[in-house]
């Protein structure tokens, strides 16, 4: 069974987020990235899958972004993956640009299996994925909270609102996209990260597989305005309650 | 008449083919003995330790002769030593007589068993065998009737004693019966130089001399025949460490104190890192199995075992003796338990106490190592995601690394940039990024200010000096994030490295060198110390209390317990120590890359620590590092000690002096 995992690289989430000049990109000097965490869920089932298939079967882990992905692909491959793709891209594209680059760069390679995470952590768009099952004409399942292969076929569980979970049965070939609660992922050991060293990364340039034009546009990006604040009051207790009790007044409260 | 006595009276040289035959014997099967107890060392992995001989040899004497860490705990260290001094004394009594009479005399009709020389010799030995004896009696007495102190108990052992005394019984009786018939009443005076064996003869007083003569002769007899059994069991009891512990302390790692082997992780022939099975330890280990005679010293020191975790050092060297015995591929973890190994602080409390030699330390971390490289474990999700976030950000706190220097943006004034600084600033992960700790930094860059030091930052440029994921087995990770900041200090150039935290210190000057950096690198205390008696640094004495705890890796790793003794008192701190101090500090829990992990067994150390703190009386616990200063806040909240301590900072406490100096100043 061929099997590929789309991964993205983010910043982590705790990072200085600063807008570059002109107002619609991120500063990326400041930045710390990592493994966009949904897509770490979409890694670990993709190994165990390959795992349970054993001879035969084959892992191929995919990123787009500029050099600095190849740290992500690299992550992937030491879980476990068997080979790399990274489509070399440094345009910020939206997410139909996204999925047709990776249609083009895959669609002759007859996955069966493709695992994405539900979504990215930095931009939320949930869509790659979907659009991607689309254009290669596949079935598609999100937000995937447990996986199981038979046979020629899935069992897959969903994740709805309010707790409740959803069974679905389905054939290859399938894309799926893994939301939280999926699976632990594993911690890369060092012969794993070793011999990752070795595994091959197919490098593609982004503009030698047609990109679309965008279909939406970042118009502007800013920090969002300052909403009020907390105040912390120190001292005894005495002390603190006038203090509050001030506060309160000033602004008029009581 | 000359001082002396007949040699082998009463028994006549005859006897002495049947005594040779005895003694070659008993040697032949303590030789056979010795090697098959010390067969397992085969297993290990190899390991240098057999440099700098005469450093060793006496390093190994000091240890066993001298006895200097047995008498380190005081009473029964001591105990212990006139024991051994006792036998000592007896030995060498026995060989000198076997030099005369067996060798010099025979062949060169020379002796020196006379005089003034033999009544020294007579009351020496005499005096040594009475010490042995009462010695005998109070160690079993401590390890059969003090049951309270738990101490573990076996057959072979009690023999070895019980062997010990009878042979000492049997030794006075010879020289009581051979008094009796001799000297009591035809020499007195000589007879006053053996005053136990001359009680002992008195109680004969009255029985014919042939009747004593004949129980002389069997007595005589018996006792050897025991001795020799004695020196032919010697490999097979608890005694054995007559010859392994000396053997381990010769063979002991001569430092730096705690460095740890940095692995070779591009190696592409090594297919398996830490240690997961019996032959994946050194020799050494082995040896060290092998030197314990569970005194159970470890066990009263560390911190996890005193406040009821899975772990006691004495055990996991038993395990490994046990495991040892198995075969080469016996496995570690299974048989000690990975609960038990993620329990250990590293704080050395151990390894620094043990009369046998034994590297404790060392031997977990190669276990943790195993279970991180080579199965990806860790002691839990929170831990997992401390090293993921060292990897990432380059601290363990999750904080975003571009505001890794932000702490210092209101006090830009006391730095310098880093091409015009003299000393750079490591500031570590938590007076980095941890509110309280961030006081720390400010308070040594106002200090170095305060003493002219052109002070600067590495700022985004620092990473986690990796200390606490390498503690925790990670070395892929300790050295990824060592080669970024020998990067960014090999590229400013620095020469010179200050530190707050006792673990950046002890990587950096200590662990870094093999990975390439050779600076110099120092911790706060020692370099404001020698700021304030270089008159540089100028403090104003402030009345206060303090509890001051010594930190394992700037106390037990790095030696330096005066240093911020000295700053304490130079800002008139009265310090109060604590009962377990120096050597024997009690961690604070945080070591070893605990402060990243929750301690959810039994009772808390540091609140076990805090409470130490309070007994002295002293308002305030004052540390080193920023792990302690985190875990004394959190003990004193949990043990509820609000208002009665408050955890400080060796470096609050200077800046307080320093602060009410300014305004005098001005005047």
């Amino acid at each position: 069974m061929k099997i590929l995992v789309c991964v993205k690289q983010v910043p982590d989430m705790e990072s200085r987020f600063q807008v570059q000049a002109g107002g619609t990109a991120i500063e990326e000097a400041d930045l710390a990235f990592r493994v966009n965490e949904y897509d770490e869920f979409a890694i670990e089932e993709a190994v165990r899958l390959k795992e349970k298939l054993g001879e035969g079967s084959e892992l191929t882990v995919l990123s787009l972004g500029p050099q600095r992905v190849a740290e992500a692909i690299k992550k992937a491959l030491a879980m476990g993956c068997d080979q790399g793709i990274h489509i070399l891209d440094t345009a910020s594209r939206d997410p139909y640009q996204v999925a047709s680059l990776i249609y083009q760069a895959v669609k002759d390679q007859d996955f069966e299996v493709i695992f994405t995470g539900m979504q990215s952590q930095d931009l939320g768009y949930a869509q790659t994925g979907l659009l991607l099952a689309e254009l290669l004409g596949i079935e598609a399942v999100t937000t995937v909270v447990s996986f199981c292969q038979e046979g020629d076929g899935f069992l897959v569980q969903r994740e709805l609102e309010g707790g409740q979970r959803m069974n679905l049965k389905l054939q290859a070939p399938a894309l799926f996209t893994c939301q939280l609660g999926l699976n632990q992922p594993r911690y890369p050991t060092l012969p794993n990260i070793m011999k990752a060293k070795k595994k091959k990364i197919t490098q593609l340039e982004a503009a030698s597989l047609a990109p679309p034009a965008a279909r939406s546009q970042t118009t502007s990006l800013r920090p969002p305005a300052k909403k009020g604040q907390a105040k912390f009051l120190e001292g005894d207790l005495g002390a603190m309650a006038d203090q509050l009790v001030a506060e309160l007044k000033a602004k008029s409260l009581i | 008449m000359e001082a002396t006595r007949e040699i082998y009276w009463n028994i006549g040289t005859e006897a002495l083919t049947t005594l040779y035959l005895l003694t070659a014997l008993a040697i032949a099967v303590f030789i056979w003995g010795m090697a098959a107890q010390v067969k397992t060392l085969k297993l290990g992995r190899p390991l240098k330790r057999d440099d700098q001989f005469w450093k060793r040899l006496a390093y190994a004497l000091s240890q066993s002769l001298a006895q200097s860490r047995v008498r380190s705990k005081r009473t029964v260290g001591g105990l212990h030593s006139l024991f051994l001094w006792g036998f000592v004394v007896l030995f060498i009594g026995t060989t000198l007589i076997f030099i005369q009479a067996d060798i010099l005399a025979p062949l060169f009709g020379i002796t020196f068993l006379k005089g003034s020389f033999y009544l020294f010799y007579s009351i020496a030995l005499d005096l040594s065998g009475f010490i042995a004896l009462i010695m005998i009696l109070g160690l079993a007495a401590r390890r059969y009737i003090a049951t309270s102190l738990n101490l573990p108990k076996n057959p072979g052992d009690f023999w070895s004693l019980f062997l010990l005394f009878v042979i000492l019984v049997t030794g006075f009786l010879i020289e009581g019966l051979r008094i009796a018939v001799t000297e009591v009443n035809q020499n007195p005076e000589l007879a006053r130089f053996s005053p136990l064996g001359l009680l002992v003869a008195k109680s004969f007083a009255g029985v014919d001399a042939r009747a004593l003569r004949g129980l002389h002769a069997q007595v005589w007899w018996v006792h050897m025949v025991l001795v020799m059994s004695w020196i032919a069991s010697v490999p097979f009891t608890r005694l054995r460490h007559l010859v392994l512990i000396p053997l381990n302390a010769f063979c002991a790692d001569l430092g730096p104190k705690g460095k740890l082997i940095t692995l070779d992780l591009e190696d592409e022939s090594q297919e398996t890192f830490g240690a997961a099975e019996i032959q994946d330890l050194t020799w050494k280990d082995m040896l060290d199995a092998e030197a314990c005679v569970q005194c159970k010293r470890c066990e009263d020191a560390c911190p996890a075992w005193n406040t009821e975790k899975p772990l006691s050092p004495m055990k996991v060297i038993r395990q490994i003796k046990e495991l040892a015995q198995e075969g080469p591929t016996a496995k570690l973890v299974a048989k000690i338990g990975a609960e038990a190994l993620w329990a250990c602080t590293t704080c050395r409390a151990c390894q620094s106490g043990c009369p046998a030699e034994v590297e404790h330390v060392p031997k977990i971390i190669e276990m943790r190592r195993n279970l991180v490289l080579m199965e990806g474990q860790f002691s839990g999700d929170e831990v997992a995601q401390a090293m993921d976030q060292m990897e990432v950000n380059g601290n363990p706190l999750g904080a975003a690394p571009a505001t890794r220097a932000d702490w210092s943006e209101d006090a830009e004034e006391l730095l310098v940039p880093l091409n015009e600084a003299e000393v750079v600033y490591f500031t570590g992960c938590y007076a980095s990024f941890d509110a309280r700790n961030q006081k720390v930094a400010k308070n040594l860059i106002q200090l170095a200010k305060a003493a002219g030091v052109k002070l600067a930052i590495l700022g985004k440029g620092e990473k986690c000096c990796g200390e606490p994921a390498r503690k925790m087995g990670n070395e892929y990770l300790y050295q990824a994030l060592a080669a970024e900041n020998i990067a960014s200090l090999q590229a400013e150039g620095v020469k010179k490295v200050v530190t707050t935290c006792p673990h950046c210190f002890d990587t950096l000057s200590k662990q870094y060198p093999d990975l390439g950096l050779r600076i110099e690198v120092e911790h706060y205390a020692s370099f404001l110390d020698k700021l304030v008696r270089a008159g540089k640094l100028k403090l104003n004495p402030q009345a206060e209390s303090v509890a001051y705890h010594d930190s394992c890796y700037l106390g037990r790793y790095n030696d330096q317990y005066e240093a911020p003794r000295q700053l304490l008192a130079q800002a008139g701190a009265e310090v109060k120590e604590m009962r377990l101090r120096k050597k024997e500090s009690f961690c604070c829990g945080g070591g070893g890359g605990r402060i990243l992990a929750e301690e959810n067994q039994g009772t808390r150390i540091n609140q076990k620590r805090v409470r130490m703190a309070v007994e002295t009386g002293a308002k305030v616990i004052a540390s080193n590092c920023p792990f302690c200063l985190t875990m004394f806040e959190d003990g004193i909240k949990g043990a509820d000690l609000e208002g009665k301590i408050i955890a400080q900072d060796l470096s609050e406490i200077l800046v307080e002096a320093l602060a009410s100096r300014q305004p005098k100043e001005k005047q």
